[in-house]
């Protein structure tokens, strides 16, 4: 009985990975095409999540893709992804020792073992974010600016609601989610004093079902235009766009490719790293420089982008659209508008 | 406030599902002396599988509401076979139940997020299942909102818990299932096959497990991601033990557990200057305190759970 059992065992096992192997898809590495032609810089980019999650990597991944297409075959790069922090250090050992000019570390959380490893390998250059502090001589770091963000979100909300309740769905109160959800309460603020303005956080950065769960809360609560980070905030638009007249405002170009980004998000702003890998390999590798620099993501320096939901924009009023354009220009002319975004308490609302 | 309580009520109900199946599915595996850390991989994979056929329908322009259905069921037959799978391992190879839990945990939502990866690619919303409510009940005030409003998928769920009951306490198939959980060397010796029972008991708690992943992606979530089990399938391990291995009992442990999931939501919502951390850890706090004050009232508990059964062994 045993010998069959294991043969079923055995059985299934290979089943499983004929299942998986002849699947259409192919896996390609980013660097397989590359490998040909003469490269520059190697780049590992490291993620905790994966690089499709609508959310904080997939902007990263996007923005690789990005400097891939401006600088052609200067850089190549690699993704390893849903590496957590306790397990990173390794990786990034691995990295540096295959010759990866630039090892890329998307997350505060990864913080620790940068410098740790980086000091290791003062040839390497490292970066990670968020992170408004000097690492390191090898580490860049990057910071975005996300109360300019939240502010245009909160600027859209306050002035589509017709409830006078407007909800923000959080991850954690902090790094870039703090800045964007403070800047969301001022843009709210700006545009409609007297609105209520709803905020929780679920805990968490990938858990779509809380996320829907707080959202749907907040809609029964009376919000219709609600907005969060990170990529949980993708189960909040799903629940948003279940609702019978909720509007969303995204915090990624992503979300505006779903279904339910279609039909409900009026508009999304997103990060463009593509502008700060540029930056990195142009200003700063090319000249030798391997870090010991923070980089701020802004719409000043092209760290941020803005869209709207062309499927909506006709449903937004024009003197809406001139509002938030006017502080999208405002933005684009100088950085650090926003300094008081620190000021906003939530207990206060 | 008045308007709160009955929102809180009524996401209680339809956000308890999820919990209450899975709970439901590992009592019948704990009945039967097997205790399945791995539900949270069975529930990832149920997530997935009921997600991709009506991802595909809806891919395909085909969709309709038959498909969710389609999904639920290829979730159970998912999850039962997963159970089968675990049984083989725990029962047939008599592997440490707890070991081969983990690892299963990890084996189902590292198996999920890869197909997921290479047959849909990246998070996508689908249409899944609406809250249509029972026509007229829906409209009468507060207790139409709280139990009317719901998708009949909700209905369905709460009626498993009787059905549960029935089945463990009414039926010769639940007296063997509870025999072997408390005893399996006399129930050996009264002609009970005990490992037969534990597959069966495997198969079906899997496919309870599997349809509450189904749950999550088909009807709450809209949407399925690597991490959307997000640690609910250890919280339904916690409530059997919560629940004392009684349906209703365990029933009442999901109702509670989400209510103070949507308490929270709630208080962090309303501006009280109140941690959110603290707020988030609410619920959980909430399991553990009441899992210290009731682990000594364990009469109801399998005493053969966790043990392997092994007919030749002299004892």
């Amino acid at each position: 009985m045993k010998k069959y059992s294991k043969a079923i065992l055995v059985s299934l096992m290979v089943l499983l990975f004929l299942f998986v192997s002849c699947s259409k898809k192919e896996s390609v590495s980013e660097s397989a095409n590359a490998k040909e032609a003469k490269q520059s810089y190697k780049i590992a980019l490291v993620v905790e999540s994966t690089v499709d999650d609508k959310g904080w990597c997939q902007a990263m991944y996007d923005g690789l893709v990005e400097a891939k297409g401006i600088l052609g075959d200067k850089i190549e790069f690699k993704v390893f992804e849903k590496m957590l922090a306790i397990d990173s250090g390794s990786i990034f050992r691995q990295c540096a020792a295959e010759g990866y000019n630039l090892i890329l570390a998307h997350g505060a959380q990864y913080k620790n073992s940068i410098i740790e490893v980086a000091a290791d390998f003062p040839k390497v250059s490292f970066a990670y974010g968020t992170a408004d502090i000097i690492a390191g001589d090898n580490i860049f770091t990057y910071m975005p600016e996300s109360e300019e963000t939240g502010y245009l979100a909160g600027l859209l909300a306050g002035f589509m609601t017709k409830s006078g309740i407007v909800g923000l769905v959080g991850p954690v109160d902090g790094g870039d989610a703090a800045r964007y959800n403070r800047g969301y309460v001022l843009g709210v603020q700006k545009a409609n004093p007297k609105a209520k303005i709803l905020v929780a956080h679920t805990g968490s950065f990938s858990d779509n079902v809380k996320a829907s769960e707080i959202a749907t809360s907040q809609i029964k609560n009376g919000a219709d235009v609600l907005s969060g980070s990170a990529q949980q905030a993708v189960g909040a638009l799903v629940a948003t766009a279940d609702s019978k007249n909720g509007l969303w405002v995204a915090q990624d170009y992503a979300q505006l490719e779903t279904d339910a980004g279609k039909k409900r998000c009026l508009a999304a702003s997103s990060y463009n790293y593509g502008a700060v890998i540029v930056d990195i390999v142009n200003n700063y590798l090319d000249k030798g420089v391997k870090g010991g620099i923070c980089i701020p993501l802004n719409f000043n320096n092209n760290g941020f982008v803005f869209k709207y939901n062309d499927a909506l924009k006709s449903s937004i009023p024009s003197e809406v659209v001139k509002e938030v354009d006017a502080a999208l220009a405002s933005f684009k002319a100088a950085s650090g508008t926003l300094s008081n975004w620190r000021s906003v308490d939530y207990s206060k609302l | 406030m008045m308007t709160i309580i009955v929102n809180m009520l009524e996401m209680c109900i339809s956000f308890s599902v999820a919990l209450l199946l899975a709970s439901i599915g590992e009592m019948f595996n704990q009945r039967a002396g097997v205790f399945n850390l791995g539900c949270e991989g069975i529930m990832s994979l149920g997530a997935f599988f009921g997600m991709l056929v009506v991802y595909f329908a809806e891919k395909a322009g085909y969709y309709s509401g038959w498909f969710n259905f389609l999904g639920f069921l290829l979730a159970a037959v998912v999850g039962a076979l997963l159970g089968l799978f675990f049984g083989l391992i725990v029962v047939t190879f008599r592997a440490p139940q707890g070991i081969a839990g983990i690892g299963f945990q990890m084996f189902g939502v590292g198996l999920a997020g890869t197909l997921f990866r290479y047959y849909v690619g990246g998070v996508q919303n689908i249409k899944g299942v609406t809250a249509t409510g029972i026509p007229g009940l829906r409209n009468i005030p507060v207790i139409g909102q709280i139990f009317f409003s719901h998708s009949v998928v909700v209905y369905l769920a709460y009626l498993t818990v009787p059905i549960a009951w029935y089945i463990l306490f009414k039926t010769p198939w639940g007296l063997k299932v509870r025999a072997v959980g408390t005893h399996p060397r006399a129930s050996d010796s009264m002609g009970i096959n005990v490992n037969k029972i534990r597959y069966e008991a495997l198969a079906l708690g899997g496919a309870f497990a599997g349809i509450a992943g189904a749950y999550l992606s088909l009807a709450q979530a809209h949407l399925f991601n690597d991490t959307i089990i997000s640690g609910r399938g250890f919280i339904a391990v916690a409530l059997v033990y919560f629940g004392h291995w009684h349906p209703y009992q365990i029933l009442g442990g999901a109702m509670l557990f989400t209510l103070a999931q949507t308490f929270q939501a709630q208080v962090q919502s309303s501006g009280i200057a109140f941690p959110y951390e603290f707020a988030v850890m609410l619920p959980y706090i909430l399991v553990i305190v009441v899992l210290a004050f009731t682990s000594k009232n364990n009469k109801m508990s399998p005493s053969a759970l966790g043990k392997p059964f092994n007919r030749e062994q002299r004892v």
